[in-house]
C-alpha cells in the first residue's frame, strides 16, 4: 500500500534554498529569467564563458578536467589572484568550492520562464559567528550576476 | 566504510566531511538524504511536501555537527523529517479532524488512487502516526519517542486513523 504514497519532491532551486540556508556566511538570491529553462541553463552552465561575465572580479574560468559531473577548474582573478576549484555540474545544479570560496548556481523551470538561484560566500574560520550580520547585506550581491546573466539573455 | 539503517546506504566518510563544512559534502548529503527525507514528509504534509522537506532539509544539514552517531544518521533523518512535516502541516492549516475522515482500508487495490484523497482527510498528526508505523515499520514505542507522545497516544491515533481508512470504504 505505502508504494503508492506521496513522495515530496526538491527541485535544484529548492536544494540551494537548502544550502545556502546550511552554509555560514553565503549570499543568497533567486530572480524569474523570463526565458525557458534550457536557454538559461545553456547559458549559464557554459561555465567559462559564462562565469566570468557573470561575475566580474573573475578573469577567467578553466576547466581542467572533466569526470561525469565532477570536473576541476582554475579561476584567475583581475587581481592575479587564482584558485583552483571543485565542481559538481549537472542540468539545473552546480556547485564549486575552493580553498576559500563557495559558489552555486541553480535553475528550475517556472511555466515558461526560469526560477534562477546563485549562491556566493567565502569559506573563513570564524565566518559562522558573523553569519547574523553578513547574511542580510550580502542579498543584493547575489542579484546582480543574475542580473547579468538576464540581461545578456535578452540581449541575444 | 558504509552502514545500511534505511535506504539507501550512506557513506560514513560523507558525513563526516559534511559535519566538518565541506561545501560540496553538504551539497552530495543532501541528495542522498533527499529521496527518504521526501518519503517521509510527503504523505504527511501533502502539497506542502516540498515546502516541508525543505525545512527538514535545512534542519538537518544545520545542526549536522549535533550528530553524535554518524551511523544513525537515518533515525536523527526520521525525527527532524516527521516533526517539520507536521509542524509545515499544522501551519498551513489545511488539516481536517480524523474524526471527519471517510474512505479505504490498507491491502486494497482501489487504496492506491484514494491514498492521497485518505491521507487529506486525516490531521498530519495522525498522518505522521501512519508514516511511521507502515511506511518507517517502527513500533507504539518508537513512534512516540519520534512524536514526543507516550506510546497509548500513538495506538488510539492509529485506531482512528485506520476507523477512518476503514469507514469511508465500506461507504
Amino acid at each position: 500500500m505505502t508504494q503508492n504514497w506521496p513522495v515530496a519532491d526538491l527541485d535544484p532551486v529548492r536544494r540551494m534554498r537548502v544550502l545556502a540556508a546550511a552554509t555560514p556566511g553565503v549570499a543568497y538570491a533567486e530572480k524569474i529569467i523570463p526565458a525557458q529553462f534550457q536557454t538559461v541553463w545553456e547559458a549559464a552552465s557554459d561555465l567559462e564563458h559564462e562565469l566570468p561575465r557573470m561575475i566580474t572580479d573573475l578573469r577567467s574560468f578553466e576547466i581542467t578536467s572533466t569526470r561525469g559531473e565532477r570536473l576541476t577548474a582554475r579561476a584567475r582573478g583581475r587581481l592575479g589572484q587564482h584558485a583552483r576549484f571543485d565542481v559538481v555540474l549537472r542540468p539545473g545544479w552546480c556547485v564549486m568550492q575552493s580553498r576559500f570560496i563557495i559558489g552555486g548556481m541553480a535553475a528550475t523551470p517556472e511555466g515558461q520562464a526560469t526560477r534562477f538561484a546563485f549562491l556566493g560566500g567565502l569559506r573563513l574560520p570564524g565566518i559562522r559567528l558573523l553569519d547574523p550580520l553578513l547574511r542580510p547585506a550580502a542579498q543584493p550581491l547575489a542579484l546582480r550576476p543574475i542580473s547579468r546573466l538576464e540581461h545578456r539573455l535578452q540581449a541575444r | 566504510m558504509t552502514v545500511m539503517t534505511g535506504p539507501p546506504a550512506i557513506d560514513l566518510a560523507l558525513v563526516h566531511a559534511a559535519q566538518r563544512g565541506d561545501p560540496i559534502a553538504v551539497a552530495d548529503l543532501m541528495d542522498a538524504l533527499a529521496p527518504y527525507v521526501g518519503r517521509v514528509c510527503g504523505p504527511i504534509a501533502l502539497q506542502d511536501g516540498p515546502d516541508a522537506a525543505q525545512e527538514a532539509l535545512i534542519a538537518i544539514l544545520k545542526n549536522l555537527r549535533g550528530l553524535r552517531e554518524p551511523a544513525a544518521i537515518y533515525g536523527w533523518v526520521r525525527t527532524i523529517a516527521v516533526r517539520e512535516a507536521v509542524r509545515v502541516a499544522r501551519t498551513a492549516a489545511r488539516a481536517i479532524p480524523a474524526e471527519l475522515a471517510d474512505v479505504p482500508a490498507p491491502g486494497d487495490p482501489q487504496l492506491a488512487a484514494d491514498v492521497r484523497d485518505v491521507l487529506a482527510r486525516l490531521t498530519p498528526e495522525h498522518r505522521a502516526v501512519l508514516v511511521l508505523r507502515d511506511l518507517e515499520g517502527l513500533d507504539e514505542r518508537a513512534a512516540g519517542a519520534v512524536l514526543n507522545v507516550p506510546a497509548a497516544t500513538v495506538r488510539s491515533r492509529l485506531f482512528r486513523a485506520r476507523r477512518s481508512f476503514r469507514k469511508a470504504w465500506l461507504r
